[in-house]
This record gives C-alpha cells, structure tokens and sequence, in this order.
C-alpha cells in the first residue's frame, strides 16, 4: 500500500512537472505533444488504480472505463483533431506575450506556493498524502487556469482548458479513488463536446477575423 | 413520470432535426412544449399535494421537491411561451432570407436540447450529474448565441463558451471536495453523492473542507449565475444571441445556476449550523453585482445589452436575498425569481419584435416605437417600470421584501447601497430608453403595425401574469414558496 | 598523515587525467551517430601536448589578467577538485570546505575568464563574456538550492560532500524519490549549462555569433590554451562527479586494498554513463537563441524548488 502512494506520488509530480513545462514553450505543436505526455501519465494513474482493484480486491472496478477513455480520447483523439486544427492556422510559434516565459513560470511556481498555503490551513485534511495529491491537483488546475490567460492564441485557450481537466480527474481519482461511475461517463463526454465547440468555432473565428489572435475579438465592449 | 419531463423534449428535438418541412417544424416544436408544460404543471400539482417525489431508478438519481418544483414551473412556462414566440420570429427571418431551412432546423431542435438540459439540472438529485447538466446547458446554448454567424456573434459566443466552461471546472472541483468529505466522513457508498443523502448526514461532514468547496461553487456556478465579477460574458452573450433564446438564457438559465448554489447552500448551512460563512459571501457577491450593473446600465447605447446588464442586477438582488437568509429574505429571492424570469422575458420578446422591425439594437436609432407597433410599445414602456420595480408590478412586491429583511436584519448599510444602486438603475433604464417610445419613427422604411400574431399574443399574457402576480399571490404559490424556503435555509433560523 | 597527502595526490592524478577522456567519449559518440569517423576518443590529450609545444601570440593591448588568468583558472578548479572526491574512501580534505566553497571556487575561475574576454578589446570577447556571465547568473540560483535541499536532510544535515555522499549511501535504493529525481534534473540541466553544451551552446560551432565559452577564450594560444582547455574539460568532470556521486551512489563504498581499485572502476563506468546521457541530449536537441536561455533557466530553478517544497515543505 505504501508503495502504492509513493508511486502515485511519483506520478503526481510528473503531472506538475508537465504542467511546468507546458508553460515553458511556445510552440504550438509543443503544446499539444506536452499536453500528450501529460494525459499519457493521467492514463497510467488510471491503470495502477485498475491493477490494484483487479488484484487485491479480485474485481473489475469502473477505473478501467476511464482507462480506456482516457488513452482514446485524451492521448489519441484529442491531440490529432487539435494538430488538423492548427495546421488550417497560420501562425505556429507564440511571439508576443503578456508576461514573458520565464516570469510566467515564476508566477506558476508561487501559485504552487499559494496552493500549499490554502491546504496546510485546511485543517481537516488528515492523511499527508491526500493534502500532497490535493496540493498538486490544484496547482495544475490553477497553472492552466494561468496559462489560458497569458496566452493570445485561440488554441493556447484550448489547451488550458484541457489542463484544466486534467486536473479535475487527478483530483477525483487520487483523493476520492474515482466518483461514481455515471459522473466520470458524463465528464468525459462534457469535456470532448466541449473541445469539439470550441474547435468548431476557432475555425470560425479564423475565417471571420483572418487570425486567430484573441486581443482582435474586441468589438464588444461597455 | 419525470421521465416523460426527458423523452419529450428528446423526441421533439430529434423529430425536428429529420424534417425539412418549415410547417411541419413548426407545429412539432408547439406541441412539444405544450406536452412538456402539461406535464410538468402535473408534476408541480403532484409535489403540492405529496410532498417530495423520486423515482427509484439508478439509486435515487431523481428527486423533485417544492424547490425544485419552483424552478420547473418558472422553466416551463417561458419555455412554451418563447418556443410559441420563436415560431413567428423565425418566420418573419425566413421570409426576409437572414436563415435558411437548415438553420431553422438547427434552431429549433438545440432550442428544445438547450430546455432539456435545464430541466436535467432541476430534477436530478446526483450532484455530478447536475453538474454535467450545467455544462450540458452552455454547450447546448453555444451554437444558439453564435446563431448569427457575425463577428460580434462569434466573439460573443467565443466568451461565452471559454469563460463559463472555466467557471463550471471550478464548480467541478468544490463538487469533488464535496465528495470527498462525504468519503471522508462515511466512506465509500453509492448515495454518497446525492444531495439529500448529504443533506441528511450534513451534521458529520468536514466544516472546513465544506467551506473551500463552497467557495469553489459559488464562484462556479456564479460565473452561470452572472455574479460580478464573473459577469462579464453575460452582456455579450445576451445580446447577440436571437431575442427568444436571450429571453430563455436571462429568465431561466440564470435561475438553474442560482439552484444549484442554493442547494450547496443548504448542506453547507446544515453542517456549519450557522449562516454566516455563505450569507457573508453571497451579500458580497450580490452588492457588487448589483453596483457593477447599475454603473453600467447609465452608459449604455444597445438596448439589448441594457436588459442583460439589468439581468446581473437582478441576480444580484436573488443573491442578497439568498444571503441574508431570514425565512423573508428567501421568500422574497425565491419570488423574485419567478418575477425576473417572467418580466425579463416578456422585455426580451418585445426586444425582439423591435429587432425585427429596426433591424437595429442601437437605442439613438430607434423612434416612434408606441406609433408603429403599439402592443410591443406599450408592453416594452410598461416592463421598463416593472423591471425597475414600480407597483403595481411583481418586482416591486418581491424587491420590497427584500429590502424589508434587509432593514430588519440591521443591515442598513447594505440596504442603503441596495436603494441607491436601485435608484441608479431607474434612472438609467428612464433616461436611455425613454426615448424609444414617443414620437414618429425617423427612418423611412418603417411601416405600421405588428409584424405577426403570436407576438403581441405572447407579451400580453405575460403582462398580465406580472399584474396579477404583483397584486395578488395565489396561495398554492404562496405555500409552495414557503416550503422551497425551508430547504434553502437548513433548518437554520 | 601519509594517507591524506596520498589520497590528495591520487584524487588529483584521477582527475586529470579522465578529464579530457570524457570530451573525447562525446565527440566520438556524436561522430558515430552522424555516420563519420570522427577524431580518437584522445584526441583532446593530443591537442594538449601539441599545443604545450606551440608558440604563443599574445595581443599587445592586454593586461596581466590577460597573461595570469590561465593559471588562476587552472588553479580555481584544482582547488574544488580537492574539495568533490571521486570516491568517498578519498575524501581527506573535506575539513577545509564543503559543496558552497567548490561552487563559489568554479564562479571565481569564471569571473577570470570572463575578465580575460573582455581585456584584448575585441568585441567577440566582449560578447562572449556578457553571454557567459547571464547564462550563470540565471543558473547559479538553482544549483544553489539542489544542494541546499540535498543538505537538509535529517540524515546529512550539513553541506560537506562527505556528509553528502554518505547520506546518498545511507538511502541505497531510495534514491529514487521525487525530491531526488527533481533534483537530479535540476542538476542535469545545470551541467549542460556550465559546461556549454547543446542547447546551451554549441561547443563545435565556428561561427563566432553562436559561441559563448568559446568567444571568451578565442584570444587564446600555445600553452595558455593547453592550460584552458584542460580546465574546461576538469570542470566538466567535477560536475559529472557531483551528480554521479551524490544520486548514482551504488559500488562506492568499498575498502581498501582491492576494494579500493573497485570502487574505482564502478566510478569510471558511472561517469561513462552519464557522458553517454549527455551526449545523447546534444544528438537530440538543438541549440536555443539565446533569449530562450533564460526559460531553460526558469525550468531548472521550478525542477529544484519543487523538489525543495515537496520533499520539505508539503506534507507537513
């Protein structure tokens, strides 16, 4: 059992990590093979859960679903229709910024901090683990969070949003071992609906504005 | 029978969507929502009499009580009356080529998806699956704000889309907080998610867990809701999109949100025993709400943006309501909400009709109004003082509840801000949009007269609910608000 | 007393002499997977006798530090050489100073070279050492904190590379934590760095636009540069010796006799390995402008920091 923490542990990190590293590019093809790396081990959290019910408890639990949804969607899927869609798009590498690389990691790295400091004062959390997992899943919800907004690509919103997600399933797969299995169904078909909305229409601002810029969607304002 | 609430409007959609025939489009899609208005008035007269309802299907994933019964009524209605209304609008866009068939599809079939979704969040009683019906909502509305396919449109609907699937993630996680204090405090089981399962054990859940999952989904859901400061793709979205689906996202969309804040509400209430924590956020939120929209109504030159910012303020009144949580303060925020849900409506459509007439949403464009289509222009001059709150109108009944709690309470500060903000507004609404009315229109093409029937049919009985309703509160109304009352407050007094 | 002067003397001669080795196994292992020959795996210690014969031109606008910092160089990196052992049975001077004391010791060298840039007046030299002296400044904060965390744990408790390395063999097989692994990444990005190697800097490159280390000693000639580039080569493997003795800390502990030679050979093998690592980074990358230096940087200082955080700080 205790391995078993320490190897999720290990993951959780990793996830962070990708996250940091996601923040740290800026081409977009990068984005998406980051973003990739990062489902990839998402997938493997779901498979060690998977394993571990089937062995110790000798039963096929829901995680496995997820498994196999994670891997199709969010490794295969999900990356190959967001390449088609930046192929249609001219620019391919980030040149202006809000905030430029190396502070944008600084920030997301005293987001982290913030993060640590909400928790620890949280005084109910009892096992050091969950506050550990808790602690991480937040931080990679608040550096995509962070991420969509120092981005002025469309796709760079997208991306966000993914991580985002990626964060919410860590958190409900490490602190609460999977929610019920109907709600996890209906997540993972919100979020591909939603990613496939919003591809829809970056294609549409693509063709209305000639670019996918977001500081040019400013005809609406007061 | 709440199953009937989803095949209806599941077949309506799916049937619209294989036909190309304009007629036969457009008589399924009434007789659809009058099936659904039958049965959910049914249902409501059911929770009056029994109680609360669920169904045994899928552990308990169902549950209807007079709170829920509140919303679903509200939903229902306006439901009809804007898919009646949408018929001659989407007419009248045929006849001038702005749609073809195709979009008409389109149109409608998301148009009874989108009341499908909505009425999925109110009855559900599996907090991940209300949720995944929150998201449901905006996903299903996108395409309907984007409908026009502008660049005003598409950047309105880009907002829209980004910023409240952002907020609904953050309501995702205080949802999995909330899961896994239920875990925490009584393991693994399979209610552990349900609302009343959580209501129920309130007492031995976490208090501190329960409170940064309540942050978590007030700043959700409020980005649903509309609350300042996460309002800001309200005024966007409301004001591009076709004027029946502004008057189905202000009047009832804006309430499903503010249902499943309350819903937290109550537990977190119940468990903490006392209303501090939540009523001191909700105020907050309310008071800035409310300000933000009073000191932009007094700027504005599009007068479907004024009726969406008036929209942040009156969900910012439910929000003070919900916050002061005195068994009047809830009466009030829970009648207000079917008050707004009917005025802002009955605005929108008449917006509409103006829309189609001007084929402009600026207000210095637009004269002559009571001249050339007189029902509209009436109905449009008397909702600007119902929305503002003059007797003998049913927002003021509801906003003076409010503001008597308030002074009950000894909150003055907070309703001295409440009255100026409010005084604000009127004269904001009174100033800018006065002019519309009077006069003879000054462009040429303007003709006289309403442009089709259900229109004018469509305003005027909701002009005559908000009287009556403004005058006299039917008592099975009267109880049924009471007993929603109860819920929210926890037990609390 | 014997003991200590011969261990300084063997630690030394072991130093020097598989400097220029490691230099050679990367240029090889480059060579190869480009489908050339390439150079002799000792090649470099060649280029040193030879260029020990040569004479040397010396730019008449130049100061002292011109003329002394070959030897200061020399002298800076011998002394942390003293300081990192090879294998901890050879730590004997330890008492005179611990991880800080090394690193500052290889900054002062630095600071002469980029001095001696900057003293012929050539604007290649100039450029160089502006480059050089960014690239560490952004660097050093991370390497700073690697250690600092490696020397927080209870089982440590101090900075001495004794103490370092014997907490390293304490943990065994537990070295593969987070915190460490974290760290190790950190470390591995600061080596690129200091040694200027791709992505950093190109060190094959002759264009003298892309150079960092290089621009800096392009003055350079006969015995200085023989001087120069046994330092550069010495410096790459102290750090290669800090990573492979404080996270591969497997085979090091032996006694004396044939233990000893052991212990010896498994140093040899690790150090082998991770110059394979590091040339198999420069096959695979390319190197970045130079204003993409500093995200490379940031990383390194994130790697480290969430290794300090979550290995003390989380969780408490």
């Amino acid at each position: 059992m205790d391995r078993l923490m320490d190897v999720l542990n290990l993951l959780s990190i990793l996830i962070l990590i990708s996250a940091f590293i996601l923040v740290a590019n800026k081409r977009m093809n990068s984005y998406i093979k980051t973003f990739r790396l990062q489902s990839i081990f998402l997938a493997v959290i779901a498979a060690i859960f998977s394993l571990y019910h089937i062995f110790e408890e000798g039963r096929l639990e829901g995680v496995i679903v997820i498994f196999f949804l994670i891997v199709s969607l969010k490794v295969v899927y999900i990356p190959n229709k967001l390449k088609t869609i930046t192929k249609k798009v001219d620019y391919k590498v980030e040149k202006d910024f809000f905030v430029n690389i190396p502070i944008s990691v600084i920030i997301c790295c005293g987001l982290v901090i913030m993060t640590w400091y909400v928790i620890s004062r949280v005084t109910d959390i009892n096992d050091a683990y969950n506050s550990r997992f808790l602690i991480y899943s937040i931080s990679v919800i608040l550096i995509g969070l962070f991420f969509m907004i120092s981005r002025k690509k469309a796709i760079g919103q997208i991306i966000g949003f993914l991580v985002i997600e990626n964060g919410m399933f860590m958190a409900a797969m490490l602190t609460t071992s999977g929610m019920p299995m109907i709600v996890e169904l209906g997540i993972f078909f919100d979020l591909l609906t939603a990613v496939l909305i919003m591809g829809v229409f970056v294609f549409r601002i693509n063709e209305s504005f000639e670019s996918i810029d977001i500081n040019k969607l400013r005809n609406l304002k007061g | 029978m709440i199953l009937l609430l989803f095949i209806i409007p599941i077949l309506t959609a799916l049937s619209i969507w294989v036909t190309q025939n304009r007629k036969i489009i457009n008589i399924l899609n009434i007789t659809g929502a009058f099936l659904l208005l039958a049965v959910s008035l049914y249902l409501t007269g059911e929770v009056m009499k029994n109680g609360v309802l669920t169904t045994g299907y899928l552990y308990n994933i169902f549950y209807f009580d007079s709170f829920s019964a509140v919303i679903l009524f509200v939903t229902s209605v306006i439901g009809f009356l804007v898919a009646l209304y949408s018929t001659g609008y989407i007419n009248e866009e045929f006849r001038r080529n702005i749609v073809n068939i195709n979009k008409t599809r389109v149109y409608f079939s998301l148009l009874h998806a989108f009341i499908l979704t909505m009425l999925l969040t109110i009855t559900t009683q599996n907090m991940g699956l209300m949720w995944i019906s929150i998201e449901a909502t905006t996903l299903a509305s996108a395409f309907l704000v984007g409908f026009y396919n502008h660049k005003k449109s598409i950047e309105a609907a880009w907002k829209y889309i980004i910023i409240c699937s952002v907020g609904i993630a953050f309501a995702l996680l205080g949802i999995i907080l909330l899961y896994y204090s239920s875990v925490q405090s009584m393991g693994k089981t399979v209610e552990g998610i349900n609302w009343q399962f959580l209501y129920e054990n309130a007492a031995s859940l976490k208090g501190s867990i329960l409170k940064i999952s309540f942050m978590f989904i007030l700043v959700g859901f409020g980005t649903k809701v509309g609350l300042a400061p996460m309002h800001t793709w309200l005024p966007d979205a409301h004001s591009q999109a076709p004027s029946p689906i502004s008057a189905l996202l202000s009047g009832v969309l804006l309430n499903t949100a503010m249902y499943g804040i309350a819903r937290v509400m109550a537990i977190v209430n119940k468990s903490l025993n006392s209303n501090l924590f939540t009523g001191r956020l909700l105020l907050i939120l309310g008071i800035i709400s409310i300000g933000t929209a009073a000191v932009f109504i007094l700027v504005q030159h599009d007068f479907k943006r004024t009726l969406a910012y008036s929209s942040i303020e009156h969900m910012g009144i439910i929000a003070l309501g919900f916050g002061l949580l005195t068994p009047l303060s809830i009466f009030g925020a829970l009648y207000h909400i079917i008050n707004h849900a009917f005025t802002k409506s009955m605005l929108f459509i008449a917006s509409g009709n103006v829309y189609l007439k001007y084929e402009t949403k600026r207000i210095n464009k637009v004269h002559g109004l009571i001249w050339s289509m007189p029902v509209t222009g009436i109905v449009f001059l008397m909702g600007i003082f119902a929305i503002t709150g003059m007797p003998p109108f049913s927002v003021f009944s509801s906003e003076l509840s409010i503001i008597t709690a308030s002074f009950g309470e000894g909150h003055y500060v907070i309703a001295a801000l409440l009255l100026l903000f409010l005084v604000l507004i009127f004269a904001g609404f009174i100033t800018r949009l006065l002019g519309m009315f009077y006069g003879k229109p000054q462009e040429k093409e303007v003709r006289q007269g309403e442009l089709n029937y259900t229109g004018p049919a469509v305003l005027i009985t909701l002009l005559a609910i908000i009287t009556v309703t403004g005058l006299y509160l039917p008592v099975p109304l009267r109880t049924l608000l009471s007993a929603a009352g109860e819920i929210i407050s926890g037990g609390v007094k | 007393m014997l003991n200590r002067y011969l261990f300084m003397i063997l630690q030394l001669t072991i130093i020097i002499l598989l400097a220029p080795l490691v230099n050679g196994i990367i240029k090889k292992i480059k060579a190869t997977a480009q489908h050339r020959k390439g150079a002799p795996v000792l090649q470099l210690y060649f280029d040193i006798y030879k260029l020990f014969k040569k004479d040397m031109v010396v730019s008449g606008n130049s100061s002292w530090i011109f003329r002394a910092t070959p030897y200061i160089y020399f002298a800076s990196i011998i002394t942390a050489a003293l300081l990192i052992p090879v294998i901890p049975r050879l730590s004997s001077f330890s008492m005179a100073g611990d991880a800080i004391l090394a690193i500052y010791l290889l900054a002062l060298g630095r600071f002469f070279i980029v001095l001696s840039g900057l003293d012929t007046g050539s604007t290649f030299g100039g450029m160089g050492s502006s480059r050089e002296m960014m690239i560490s400044t952004l660097i050093e904060p991370s390497i700073i904190v690697a250690i600092f965390t490696i020397g927080l744990n209870p089982s440590v408790a101090s900075t001495s590379f004794k103490a370092i390395y014997s907490g390293s063999i304490q943990l065994g097989a537990g070295i593969i934590h987070p915190v460490y692994m974290l760290l190790l990444a950190a470390m591995f990005i600061v080596l690129i760095a200091e040694t200027s190697r791709i992505p950093v800097d190109d060190p094959a490159t002759h264009l003298e636009l892309t150079m960092v280390h290089e621009a800096m000693v392009l003055e350079y000639s006969g015995r200085y540069l023989a001087i120069i580039l046994l330092s550069s080569s010495i410096k790459q493997l102290l750090f290669i010796t800090m990573i492979v003795n404080i996270f591969l800390p497997f085979g090091n502990n032996f006694d004396f006799g044939a233990g000893f030679v052991l212990s010896l050979l498994f140093y040899v093998l690790k150090v082998v390995i991770v110059t394979v690592t590091v040339a198999s980074i420069e096959l695979g990358s390319v190197k970045l402008r130079l204003f993409s230096v500093p995200n490379l940087a940031a990383l390194a200082f994130i790697l480290s920091m969430l290794g300090f955080m979550s290995g003390f700080v989380f969780g408490r």
